[in-house]
């Protein structure tokens, strides 16, 4: 084997100029391999990032309650088992559900919280509001609103209240303001606005507001329970399985953000076959060139392939020198190409908007290097195979005779 | 003297469509140890392929082959590579010498190749073999940069790396100039005499035949002894 890549390295040296185009191809063809998947996983990442930022990973909440009917073989009519569905949802044993999560090690924070819909009134001006109540001790456990406070600060109080700056704007309102606010449960009473925050996303600055849960259950009529627990996972991408997990463990409805963002899942997995697809043609075209560089030059070396098979040198041999090029040009131009593509880019993810954004979210530590490595430098052994059993088949006196 | 080569009843056809042509009919070749024979014939008179046969790169229609007392015509086609590689040794026309390769790798080839590796004592048999043929100020040359002699005198030298038992020339000098044609035809002359080399050569030229001892003539399939003028004088 020592003299067949002996052999081998000898035939790419031979002609350096073909050999390093060769390479080239092979390395632009890895370049591009992993600058598509460093950006597809940049992209997948940061709209992850993104929709996970600002809200939980994990959401628990009651089931909706339905009449269902009651089975029973020795009944001949219908039996409708009666559940109330005018009751409030809410967890009330919503202590136990906590403990659980804070013994689970995947959890990163959890946020028992009660939700509702109200109307701040200021004057003739009424604006519809998402109200999430929360301890205030946990006010950043889902979404960090303090750093993103532009005015006033985060103490909630006892009749404190966080707005968003469009909310703020729409309504003139500043810190340190009254406003009534009037939730759907009909309840009416002046709250002041201590803070004001600006996450970007119109939605939330225009319609979410916080309150401490304190505040909120006498204005919720909610005296004891919670209507639904957020829970924040150290790893997002475990979310779908660890909710199918709490769902068994408390019968409660449990909701992944992947479930909540279907069509942010699909897209995520069309971009992902799209850059498979990609990958694969950008491999396939390199196994093609490898392949045919080595038939060529297979077919060039037909004189001495024939002179080595008259003095008796193994067919194996032969095959061995080819499949040993192609092993040669597949790990140089690999590597090269895995280098190059690194590099690329690690210098793409220094390039930033005036915002301090990147210009492409391109993830430089993702490009599966290993993986490409390994599947180029076995596909060009692969691609090798063609000429190498082509120069091993060669009838020898036939070629000598050409 | 013992019998190299002893090829009986050898038979070859090939069939183009329909049409059957026989271009050996039953032929029998016998050469003895330390012989310097030609094989001479016209063009298309089946010498050459004779010759393939005996060197195992072509299967005949009919007949068996002996070489150096083994039974070789019915081997598998790894077991006649293995013979070719170690008992035959072959020059051709155009030397098809490895480019990419010193005089002393080309030469050590046929022996490093089976072995996965060159040995120093490969080596050192190619870089003898070289001195041997008038080539010891060429061993590390790249075989690009050798004449046309030069690079027929490697062929001869790898042609005996294996001590094979049987060297089979095909128009040895057929791409050489006349002085350089004879400078290799001396050197054969030379390794059989003092090496009691076997050398059966192909050739159409007569006056290369006329320096062998003993000549075979490949005529409409059919092989004859002609005796050379020196073997003529000595039997009076």
């Amino acid at each position: 084997m020592m003299f067949a890549l002996t052999v081998a390295r000898r035939y790419l040296l031979s002609n350096p100029a073909q050999t390093a185009l060769l390479i080239a191809g092979v390395a632009l063809g890895v370049t591009a391999f992993v600058f598509i998947t460093a950006l597809i996983e940049g992209l997948a990442i940061r709209l992850t990032a993104d929709v996970t930022a600002n809200s939980s990973h994990v959401s628990l909440e009651q089931e909706v309650r339905v009449a269902r009917v009651l089975p029973g073989p020795a009944v001949n009519v219908q039996s409708v088992a009666l559940v109330s569905t005018f009751q409030r949802r809410q967890i009330r044993a919503w202590g136990p559900t906590v403990a659980l999560l804070r013994s689970q090690p995947l959890v990163s924070a959890i946020s028992p919280q009660i939700s509702g819909n109200a109307f701040l009134v200021k004057g003739e001006a009424v604006a519809p509001l998402a109200v999430t109540a929360i301890e205030p001790s946990a006010l950043d456990a889902i979404s960090p609103i303090t750093t993103k406070l532009i005015g006033g600060d985060a103490d909630l109080g006892a009749d404190g209240l966080l707005i968003g700056a469009q909310l703020a704007d729409n309504l003139g309102l500043s810190p340190g303001q009254p406003v009534l606010f009037r939730t759907d449960r009909g309840v009416d009473r002046l709250l002041t606005v201590r803070g004001i925050f600006r996450t970007g996303l119109l939605n939330l600055d225009e319609r979410v507001a916080f309150l401490s849960i304190r505040t909120a259950r006498p204005l919720f009529r909610l005296p004891e329970g919670m209507t639904n627990i957020e829970v924040k996972l150290h790893d997002p991408g475990q979310a779908r399985a660890f909710a199918a997990f709490l769902r068994d463990a408390t019968g409660l409805r449990v909701t992944s953000w992947q479930e909540r963002n279907t069509t942010l899942e699909g897209a995520l997995f069309a971009q992902a076959q799209t850059g498979t697809l990609i990958q694969i043609f950008s491999l396939i075209s390199v196994l093609i060139g490898i392949a045919s560089a080595l038939s060529l030059s297979a077919n060039r070396r037909r004189g001495e392939i024939g002179i080595m098979g008259a003095f008796g040198v193994s067919r194996r041999f032969i095959a061995a020198v080819f499949v040993l090029q192609g092993l040669l040009i597949g790990m140089v131009g690999a590597g090269i190409g895995c280098l190059t593509g690194f590099a690329l880019c690690s210098w793409l993810a220094t390039l930033t908007k005036a915002d301090g954004s990147m210009i492409l979210p391109i993830a430089a530590s993702q490009g599966r290097y290993l993986t490409v490595f390994a599947l180029t430098t076995l596909g060009a052994v692969l691609a090798s195979v063609i000429p190498a059993r082509s120069a091993a088949r060669l009838d020898p006196l036939e070629a000598i005779q050409q | 003297m013992s019998i190299v080569l002893d090829a009986r009843g050898i038979g070859m056809s090939f069939r183009n469509g329909d049409e059957l042509t026989e271009v050996l009919k039953g032929v029998d070749v016998t050469l003895q140890s330390g012989e310097l024979a030609a094989l001479l014939g016209a063009s298309g008179s089946g010498k050459s392929t004779l010759l393939s046969i005996i060197g195992l790169l072509l299967r005949p229609t009919t007949g068996s082959i002996t070489i150096a007392g083994q039974r070789v015509d019915a081997l598998s086609e790894t077991d006649r590579a293995r013979f070719r590689n170690q008992r035959l040794g072959f020059i051709f026309q155009f030397h098809h010498l490895l480019p990419d390769f010193t005089a002393t790798e080309n030469v050590a080839f046929p022996a490093a190749a089976p072995a996965g590796r060159m040995t120093s004592a490969m080596r050192q048999r190619a870089r003898d073999l070289l001195d041997r043929v008038g080539l010891a100020d060429r061993m590390d040359f790249p075989a690009t940069r050798l004449s046309g002699g030069q690079k027929q005198r490697v062929a001869i030298a790898r042609a005996l790396m294996n001590n094979p038992a049987l060297i089979l020339a095909d128009e040895p000098t057929g791409s050489l100039d006349r002085l350089a044609a004879d400078k290799v035809l001396d050197l054969m002359k030379e390794v059989n005499r003092d090496d009691k080399a076997t050398f059966l050569i192909c050739t159409h030229d007569e006056s290369i035949a006329a320096r062998c001892a003993r000549r075979i003539m490949v005529k409409d399939g059919r092989a004859e002894q002609v005796r050379t003028q020196q073997q003529l004088e000595l039997r009076g």
